[in-house]
């Protein structure tokens, strides 16, 4: 009898720990976002306010583009530009996105722009809001932001 | 003293020749022109044969306050009346033909043969002529037939082989005229070597008038002509210095006008009911170098096909203490007009990148344009219409004679702009190979007149036989529309802002333009305020007015700052003019007397462009004075008669631009003519500008660069003339 009632409990904690669900990862989702881009220049913090960034996740999920709209490296650019920074390796996580990129040649105006070679992006994408960090050639640059609702 | 000198020479003298019923019927107005409360320049056939007046340019300053400087090509008619006018679109001064009015300011310059009569009533004529007859009213008339066969042909040839002839059959109901005009050109276009104003024209002309009955009259006129010409001689301004004309791209004109105008007149009992109908094809094309260098920078071609008709109805009646008239008028006009801007290499260099590349850091990169020639293809429909209602009544009363009239008058406009931009780019360094790029830029625009309404009243006081005092109060108005020549403009700086924002680079000073909606201008009103005194005493006639007119949403031309290579109408300001013309013509015995003269001060009231203020300042293009004097002499041998004649006209001196630092002194243009008559043929000699002073008559800007023409030299031409 208390074989049968040992083999019932420990049935049912076996069905109760396979009925208990795993943590699911956020699928990356397109999305367009809208902050600050920081860039040190000349030691000091140079802020771009209500930058656009537009997310694209590539098909696999496993790496994204991000395109920073009409950002301004130094205050004495008489110009802006769209820079698309590609092959940011992604990771999903059940509570944020996580974004990396060693190396890779920006593009701007056309095609290739590797005047400004990201290296050392960092960033996350979480609860609606996303930041990353980088160095676009020697300038560090950083962006924080929300995600624009549609 | 003067008085009585004048009173003893007019009593010896022959009566003044009066005004024809051929000509009289050019006229809407109910009254004799003698009986007309408003200035009136007659030139009679004499006239117009001693004065040389072959096309419209010859009217300058032989009539008060008129100055139609002759450059460009026949298409530019600037016409300059009373402080009014511009260089664009609409005239402000109406221009009738056998009674059509001719609708398009591109078909005012023709050749004279075959005109019989001008007339040019001064101040507005809106209450009966309608829309640009704003400063005034050129009526011309055709001859006429006359039920006998008659001949005339003629034959003039000067320097510049200049060539012009024509014949003018008179058969019957029929009159038949045509004429060939040919001139190899003033001015040498140093870059091609070769003269670049020639001129070759025809003009054919088909009257026909039947009376099928005592009360009703039907009549048909059909003008045609074909003219190809070169034009465009402006040369560079710099530093003062003008330099001689040298571009390198092509400047031609090419037109084939025709209007066939019908009209019946039906005199009842009581009452006469008149009516006009025509229809006006005008097909043209320009071609200009538009920057007027050897420089390969851009060049436009303009290109119309309009088709216009037209109708007019009016009905009179004739009580002895009113006479009414009250009519209805209508158009509809369609204009597809092709108009593309072609930049070179020079011109995709200096006005296109160098714009774009001035705010685009050089450690980021270039744009370039590989292609030899950008085209703009600019492509417009433009639909016109009006329709308008209006009356006038003459009120006999003793010695006064009052007149009461008001037109309401609408007019509106529809647009459809087709343009294009088509080039290849390429960012350097970061794109590897060119891109063809695109812009189109199409749409459709309306425009609105909104209801004119055009009052007009009158007062003529007949102090005696002789003397008539007359005073009026009057509005009119020219049109608005639509700016094309802008379009360019626009268009380049869509073209660079589509591209930029294909790049993915925005420039932080974008170059000001306009858009297209800021394409329409508005139309421009006057009110005229003016008094004169009138004196006919057989054959002496003077007449001096004085007037003041208001001019409200003037339409100025202007040019975009910057190296912008369009132009636009805007209605920049509001301006008056104050002035006086006299005019006088004294016919003595063999003598034959003629004087013209006018003041006018026109200046802006209010007009500031943005970037300055000009109000005060004279208006541009305006001379301040106008004077003409011809003495005539004519002797009778036993077969044969001697005329001598001689003038001279002046104007000036006018500004050529807003600050009135620009300024062209007065230019004086003596002429003679001396020519020997037979019964039945004349021959003559007469000069044109016989002290060969080239005065400037045309400034402009373009490209930020200025640029001058100059009036025609000393012409003597040698003519025959035969009747039979």
């Amino acid at each position: 009898m208390k074989t049968n009632k040992l083999f019932l409990a420990l049935t049912a904690l076996a069905l109760l720990a396979c009925n208990k669900k795993q943590p699911e990862v956020i699928v990356p989702q397109a999305a367009d976002y809208k902050g600050t881009v920081t860039v040190m220049y000349q030691g000091q913090p140079y802020d771009n306010e209500n930058i656009e960034v537009n997310f694209t996740p590539s098909e696999d999920g496993k790496t994204a583009s991000i395109t920073i709209f009409k950002i301004r490296f130094v205050p004495q650019m008489p110009v802006t530009i769209d820079v698309t920074i590609p092959n940011v390796e992604i990771t999903s996580t059940p509570t944020e996105v996580l974004l990396t990129c060693d190396e890779v040649i920006p593009q701007a105006m056309g095609g290739d722009f590797p005047r400004y070679k990201v290296t050392n992006l960092t960033g996350v994408i979480k609860n609606g809001a996303m930041d990353f960090s980088l160095n676009f050639g020697d300038v560090p640059t950083s962006f924080t932001g929300h995600q624009l609702l549609k | 003293m003067l008085p009585a000198v004048l009173s003893i020479l007019i009593s010896f003298t022959p009566p003044i020749d009066t005004l024809p019923p051929a000509y009289a019927k050019a006229f809407k107005e109910s009254v004799p022109l003698e009986k007309l409360a408003a200035p009136v320049s007659v030139l009679l056939p004499a006239e117009l044969k001693t004065e040389g007046v072959v096309s419209q340019g010859r009217l300058s300053a032989l009539m008060p306050s008129l100055l139609i400087p002759e450059y460009g090509a026949s298409l530019t008619s600037t016409i300059y009346l009373r402080g009014v006018g511009s260089r664009m679109e609409n005239p402000s001064m109406g221009l009738y033909v056998d009674g059509i009015p001719i609708m398009d300011k591109n078909a005012y310059d023709f050749d004279w043969t075959g005109i019989r009569f001008a007339a040019l009533m001064r101040g507005p004529q809106a209450t009966l002529y309608g829309r640009n007859s704003m400063s005034g009213t050129l009526v011309l008339q055709s001859a006429a037939p006359d039920g006998e066969k008659h001949m005339n042909a003629y034959a003039e040839a000067g320097l510049a082989r200049t060539l012009r002839a024509g014949v003018t059959a008179s058969f019957g109901r029929h009159v038949l005229t045509a004429g060939f005009k040919h001139n190899a050109g003033w001015v040498r276009n140093e870059y091609k070597d070769k003269l670049c104003d020639p001129y070759n024209g025809l003009s054919l002309r088909w009257k026909w008038e039947q009376e099928p009955s005592g009360k009703l009259r039907w009549s048909n006129s059909l003008f045609a002509t074909l003219s190809k010409e070169g034009g465009f001689a402006y040369g560079l301004y710099e530093d003062g210095i003008l330099h001689p004309v040298s571009y390198n791209g092509e400047g031609s004109y090419r037109r084939l006008s025709v209007i066939d105008g019908v009209g019946f007149h039906y005199n009842g009992d009581s009452f006469t009911l008149e009516g006009t109908g025509s229809l006006q094809v005008l097909s043209d094309d320009m071609r200009m170098d538009q920057d007027y260098t050897p420089e390969n920078i851009f060049t436009l071609q303009q290109a119309q096909n309009s088709a216009t008709g037209t109708a007019e109805v009016i009905l009179r009646s004739r009580k002895e203490h009113w006479q009414p008239s009250t009519g209805v008028f209508t158009f509809y006009r369609f204009n597809r007009m092709h108009a593309p801007v072609t930049f070179g290499r020079a011109g995709i260099e200096n006005l296109i990148l160098d714009n774009a590349n001035r705010n685009i850091p050089e450690e980021i990169g270039y744009l370039s344009i590989p292609d030899d020639n950008l085209l703009i293809a600019s492509d417009f429909g433009i639909h016109t219409y009006c329709a308008a209602l209006f009356h006038e009544s003459v009120f006999p009363l003793g010695r006064w004679r009052l007149t009461a009239g008001l037109r309401l008058d609408y007019e509106g406009g529809v647009m459809d702009y087709d343009c294009l931009a088509s080039l290849h780019y390429r960012f350097v360094p970061t794109m590897k190979a060119d891109k063809a790029f695109q812009v189109p830029y199409r749409g459709t625009l309306t425009h609105s007149s909104g209801l004119q309404v055009l009052p007009k009243f009158s007062a003529l006081f007949e102090a005696s036989g002789d003397v008539s005092l007359f005073g009026s109060v009057s509005k009119g108005y020219r049109a608005g529309g639509f700016n094309t020549q802008i379009f360019s403009d626009i268009l380049q700086s869509q073209t660079m802002t589509a591209l930029m924002k294909d790049l993915g680079v925005y420039l932080d000073n974008l170059p000001s333009s306009v858009g297209a909606e800021n394409t329409r201008y508005k139309p421009e009103s006057a009110w005229n305020f003016e008094t004169g005194v009138r004196l006919v005493k057989e054959n002496f006639r003077a007449e001096a007015t004085l007037y003041y007119m208001d001019v409200r949403n003037q339409q100025l031309t202007v040019f975009p700052p910057g190296k912008s290579t369009g132009r636009m109408m805007t209605n920049a300001g509001a301006s008056r003019s104050l002035g006086a013309e006299a005019e006088l013509d004294w016919r003595p015995g063999a003598f034959h007397f003629h004087a013209s003269y006018s003041w006018c001060d026109a200046r802006f009231v209010s007009y500031n462009d943005g970037n300055h203020d000009y109000s005060g300042n004279r208006i541009p293009y305006v001379p301040a004075h106008t004077a003409f004097a011809s003495a005539a002499w004519r002797h009778s041998f036993t077969t044969v008669s001697l005329n001598l004649s001689a003038s001279v006209r002046a104007y000036g001196p006018l500004c050529w631009d807003e600050t009135g630092l620009l300024q062209e002194p007065v230019h004086v243009r003596p002429e003679a003519r001396i020519a020997l008559s037979f019964s039945k043929w004349e021959i003559w000699l007469r000069g044109e500008n016989l002290t060969g002073r080239t005065g400037r008559n045309f400034y402009f800007k373009s490209v930020g660069r200025e640029f001058f023409s100059l009036e025609r030299p000393c012409n003597i031409l040698l003519g025959i003339s035969i009747n039979y």
